[in-house]
């Protein structure tokens, strides 16, 4: 790619006060199929098994009558006395019947990817951060924020409480789409919400730092907004639903930082397959 | 500012945004319409044409608070800069100049003349909407039709 342009940073209150270079991350390749397929299989990662009971429905002892009774030939429950004595048991299509093929433990629950193909995914997705059309395109309230991408000064990774951290994003637009995030919790509808998932929430920005001084604490608390540290980028956050286009909000170190893991001797920058003439 | 063309946006862009809306395609005999009701959009249709999102370039006319129209456009300088990036020009005057201005905003710069009419269509119904709102003319009421049994 050509000379790459300057992105702004901005001081804590809003007002341009410096200058970086776009890494050359950002010019990655955009590619929402690997993206989708990546994001589809690490969401499997952090499943917990589930599984019917090995004895589930087998607990009986139960024989076919036969032939000649005038009944379906269907193991029935010995016996007398109860109503459960000449049911069915066994089958699937018995009342009481152990399921067809019982769910098991030892399913591959979590997925294997290539390494290649999740920082294919991580570069991708990084690269539509970038881009203004995809970040709202993806829903985001961004009409306010004074740049895209939105780099702040490196003073972001010292801030301490919750009602600055709130300035901040407030001084540089950000506000809204935290505001998003706080309308939108709604009590989640299905079982999940029996099943410690009661409340469902829209995801608000994610703030990229390089050095953890509050920020986490400062920020963790605002509805929607999530933290990521440089060094460990997470698909599942760039790209949420697989959808690239995140808002994201980096701390001038971190977007330097991308040169560094990104580059000659960090991680590969996928090759664009084709440029124009 | 990355260099993504405004083909690329719409080939990521033309099945899923936030702005889609999915209207109709429940039956045999209807065909879905897909709207997109982001700023930027004149006719709110899902199409690359109209598309606020993916085109560099993009005319809309829209409403304001208190009552009056704005067209807005979108800056080529500005295109990494959402505040900055959708110069606003009020539109307060009558109807026949305001009609002048779209048009030269739109067609006689050159700017995207392929949407002149349809932002004049838009503000057509922008201002029929204000006059309702300022009470300078009655909405007509929605007539029964005949034979349904209510």
């Amino acid at each position: 790619m050509a000379a790459r342009p300057l992105v702004s940073v901005f001081s804590l209150t809003g007002d341009k006060s410096g200058e970086a270079t776009l890494p050359a991350v950002m010019t990655a390749p955009l590619r929402p199929d690997i993206v989708q397929f990546v994001h589809t299989n690490m969401n499997k990662n952090n499943r917990q098994a589930y599984a019917v009971s090995i004895r589930a429905g087998k607990q009986v002892s139960a024989s076919s009558w036969g032939t000649g009774r005038a009944v379906a030939r269907i193991p029935r429950v010995g016996g007398g006395g109860t109503s459960r004595s000449g049911q069915g048991a066994f089958g699937n299509m018995c009342r009481g019947g152990r399921m067809f093929n019982p769910t098991k433990t030892w399913r591959k629950w979590h997925k294997k990817i290539n390494t290649t193909q999740k920082r294919y995914a991580v570069a991708s997705a990084l690269a539509a951060t970038a881009v203004p059309a995809l970040v709202m395109a993806r829903g985001h309230r961004v009409d306010e924020v004074p740049e895209i991408p939105l780099v702040l000064d490196n003073a972001v990774e010292s801030t301490k409480k919750t009602s600055v951290a709130k300035d901040i994003l407030a001084a540089v637009g950000a506000l809204a789409d935290v505001e998003k995030a706080a309308d939108s919790k709604q009590i989640r509808s299905g079982k999940g919400k029996m099943r410690n998932r009661r409340y469902t929430l829209r995801r608000g920005p994610l703030i990229i730092y390089s050095n953890n001084d509050g920020v986490e604490q400062a920020f963790r608390n605002l509805p929607g907004v999530e933290l990521c540290n440089v060094d460990r980028l997470n698909l599942l956050q760039l790209a949420p639903g697989g959808h690239m286009g995140r808002f994201c909000i980096w701390s001038k170190s971190a977007l330097e930082a991308l040169d560094t893991i990104y580059g000659e001797d960090g991680k590969r920058i996928p090759a664009v397959p084709m440029v124009n003439a | 500012m990355v260099q993504c063309s405004d083909a690329l946006v719409w080939e990521l862009t033309k099945n899923n945004t936030s702005f889609m809306r999915k209207v109709n395609g429940k039956t045999k005999r209807s065909g879905t319409v897909r709207f997109s009701v982001e700023k930027g959009n004149v006719k709110n249709i899902s199409s690359y044409k109209y598309s606020g999102l993916a085109n560099s370039k993009t005319v809309d006319v829209s409403a304001t608070d208190d009552n009056r129209a704005a067209l807005s456009t979108k800056s080529s300088k500005a295109s990494t800069q959402p505040s900055k990036g959708q110069p606003v020009t009020p539109l307060n005057k009558s109807f026949r100049r305001v009609e002048k201005t779209i048009t030269s905003q739109v067609a006689d710069n050159n700017y995207r003349p392929d949407l002149k009419a349809d932002a004049l269509a838009r503000y057509s119904a922008i201002y029929a909407g204000n006059r309702v709102a300022k009470g300078v003319k009655k909405s007509v009421p929605v007539k029964k039709g005949r034979g349904k049994a209510e």
